[in-house]
């Protein structure tokens, strides 16, 4: 565990943040790279996003707060990284990508490191400016999230030794394949359901006749 | 002894007095649901701004009960005119709405005894003279308000109107220059207009047939065949009217969308009302659900109440729906039911001496809802904020928070008045409560202003010390690593 969260993988996490065709290099062929703390980024940009809903300041703010449920919006993302990952990775497999589930788990985790500052950077700012002042907030913001998007692209294409052009027509296959993967699963669910109820009532049945 | 009877007399007085203030109706003493959306448009509770006030009808006043009545209409010296459609006549009643001052069945017509069938809309001018739209007699009677006849207006002849057309007037205004506005039975391209000569001059307000992306896809791909079998996109009827001192027609419609159930018709028939800030003017938000209770609201009628104040009428769901000239929900009152001040087939709203009045057509009634003190308070605020005096509404908005403390217009109010006082501060509170961004925004730049005027001094003087330490530091630091760089060099060499 204290070698996920060594100081050595935190000082690679600002070196792959900041050179990110590098890092991803070496995150795919020499393990730099930690999935613990990739995950941990996705919870705090989670959190980052809850706070920026609740505590932004009024002038920009359109979130009802009574709305804001940090933690669904946590399962939610945590779910939405999941299904990330394994869409990409099972499109990935079939299509020459050379990367590894945790690649693609660090290249979307460390993706996400951008937006943790530009979130509370914009929250705090939005303290202290009037409505004309707005498109600053929204600057700091954007700029974050395209931090983010170009880390994140870039990532998962150093990761599976793509070309730009292949990285996103997978990205695309992989949206495809996330909504399959929800259909298939909704699907089952709905089965199991059936077949518990079938059960369940044959048991009803039972027990009224003895 | 003495003390005793000093108690006495001073707990009868306050007892008195208690008697005497004025009760808060509350949601329960209502037979209705009385409510409001807040910014969120979440539904908020409000204390009932209308209560029933009794009812009028025929045989209340003595004169037959009421066949389907289908309009009303207050004249400008407060008599009420009411539309008998199923006795085909016109039954004025007086200010008090307890004596009928005239019935008004027939008319002298070239000499002949003439009569109404089924008038479904009266009017009186502000030239006193009462229009009544004589439906199956397909024609518009103007007669003086001792019931003489003045013309008759039937027969509209254009090359826009369709032929063979059949001239079926349903409701009628007339605006200060005596031109008549009317909506006729299946006419969808809008209001018809007469000038005051009874010449047919135009269409008015026509309401555009909205196609939705979908709709236009599916039309192209559609074959000739199926087009015909699909159902016709036509506009929506208008279904009543007022109008304004500015001669601005207020036209209401049903709109299946349910974003917007009234028009302001300008001069040249444009629609220039606003919406407000959740862009909807056509009832309820909250429309979901199923069965015949649910569907956006069907808005029947309209009343023009003076300050840019106007209310809807609802037969959806019977409420009655009441902005301001901003497009700003005020209050809503009103429901369906069987009960003494609850409706079964609402088709038409007035105001009558401060009181609404809402026409029931199945039950051939009307029913009188007087303003709570609520009620007027906010009516009276926002005839001040239309007059441009803010400030001498500020006392009646703060009444407002004490009888309902989530209303947004009042902390709105309060706070824009805070902030001309120049309480930046509590300025923004208010103004955060009432959701009003734009005025907040200026209260907090004022206030930002003000602290960084206070303090900028002190901010100076900090950043200018740290500034020094900071140097300081550097320096010490330079000078340490040379003695260190000299001492290992002295070492080594």
């Amino acid at each position: 565990m204290k070698a996920a969260f060594g100081k050595d993988k935190w000082q690679y996490l600002l070196y792959t943040i900041s050179h990110p065709v590098d890092g991803f290099y070496w995150i795919r062929h020499q393990d730099r790279g930690s999935v613990p703390l990739a995950v941990l980024l996705v919870i705090c940009f989670s959190l980052c996003f809850s706070v920026n809903r609740i505590s932004a300041s009024f002038i920009v703010n359109d979130v009802e707060p009574a709305t804001v449920d940090s933690l669904q919006e946590l399962s939610g993302v945590l779910l939405l990284y999941g299904l990330l990952c394994v869409g990409n990775w099972s499109i990935t497999c079939l299509m020459n990508g050379s990367g590894r589930m945790k690649d693609i788990a660090i290249a979307i985790g460390y993706g996400c490191a951008p937006m943790i500052p530009a979130l509370l950077l914009a929250t705090l700012f939005s303290q202290f400016i009037t409505v004309e002042e707005g498109a600053f907030y929204y600057l700091i913001i954007g700029l974050g999230v395209a931090y983010a998007v170009v880390v994140m692209l870039l990532g998962i294409r150093q990761v599976h030794d793509y070309t730009m052009g292949k990285t996103l027509i997978t990205l695309f296959l992989t949206f495809v394949a996330i909504l399959f993967i929800l259909f298939v699963s909704l699907l089952l669910i709905d089965l199991i359901g059936q077949v518990y109820n079938f059960f369940r009532s044959i048991y009803t049945e039972l027990v009224f006749r003895m | 002894m003495k003390f005793l009877k000093k108690l006495s007399a001073l707990l009868l007085a306050a007892v008195l007095l208690a008697s005497c203030l004025p009760v808060l109706a509350l949601a329960d003493d209502v037979p209705y649901d009385t409510y409001n959306y807040d910014y969120w448009e979440n539904i908020v509770r409000i204390p009932a701004p209308y209560v029933p006030d009794g009812a009028i009808s025929g045989v209340s006043l003595d004169c037959g009960a009421f066949a389907s009545p289908q309009d009303i209409c207050v004249a400008p010296n407060g008599d009420l005119y009411i539309a008998d459609t199923g006795h085909n006549r016109i039954v004025v009643v007086d200010g008090t709405g307890r004596k009928v001052e005239r019935i008004i069945d027939s008319f002298e017509n070239g000499g002949e005894q003439d009569g109404f069938n089924a008038p479904t809309g009266v009017c009186v001018s502000e030239n006193n003279q009462l229009y009544v739209a004589d439906r199956e007699n397909q024609r518009i009677v103007v007669l003086e308000l001792d019931g003489t006849l003045d013309r008759i207006v039937r027969d509209p002849q254009s090359d826009v109107l369709p032929a063979g057309f059949v001239f079926k007037p349903l409701k009628i205004s007339v605006d200060y220059a005596d031109r008549i506005y009317c909506i006729a039975q299946n006419m969808f391209q809008g209001i018809l207009v007469f000038e005051t000569d009874g010449q047919f001059s135009g269409f008015f307000g026509t309401i555009n047939v909205q196609l939705s992306l979908w709709e236009k896809f599916w039309k192209k791909v559609a074959t000739k065949e199926e087009r015909q079998n699909q159902t016709l996109y036509i506009a929506t009827e208008f279904t009543g009217m007022d109008i304004d001192e500015s001669g601005f027609v207020y036209a209401t419609n049903i709109d299946e969308a349910g974003k917007q159930g009234v028009r302001r018709l300008n001069p040249r028939g444009e629609d220039v009302i606003k919406k407000g800030r959740n862009e909807n003017i056509g009832g309820d938000l909250w429309t979901g659900g199923s069965g015949a209770y649910a569907g956006p609201s069907q808005i029947t009628d309209v009343v023009y109440r003076g300050e840019g104040i106007f209310s809807l009428l609802d037969r959806k769901r019977g409420r009655v729906f009441t902005y301001d000239h901003e497009g700003n929900l005020l209050y809503i009152f009103g429901g369906l039911g069987t009960q003494a001040g609850t409706f079964t087939t609402p088709v038409a709203v007035e105001q009558w001496n401060g009181e609404l009045l809402v026409l029931d057509a199945t039950r051939a009634e009307i029913y009188r809802f007087a303003p709570t003190e609520y009620g007027s308070l906010i009516n009276q605020a926002v005839a001040l904020r239309y007059d441009g005096d803010e400030a001498q509404a500020v006392p009646l908005w703060e009444r407002v928070l004490e009888l309902d403390e989530n209303n947004e217009l009042a902390c709105s109010g309060i706070g824009k008045a805070y902030l001309s006082a120049g309480d930046n501060k509590t300025a923004m509170k208010y103004l955060k409560l009432g959701m009003n961004r734009d005025y907040y925004s200026v209260a907090f730049k004022r206030y930002r202003s003000e602290i960084l005027r206070a303090h900028l001094g002190q901010a100076l003087t900090v950043a200018g010390v740290a500034l020094v330490a900071v140097l300081a530091a550097v320096q010490v630091r330079k000078r340490t690593r040379n003695k260190k760089a000299a001492k290992k060099g002295g070492v080594s060499g």
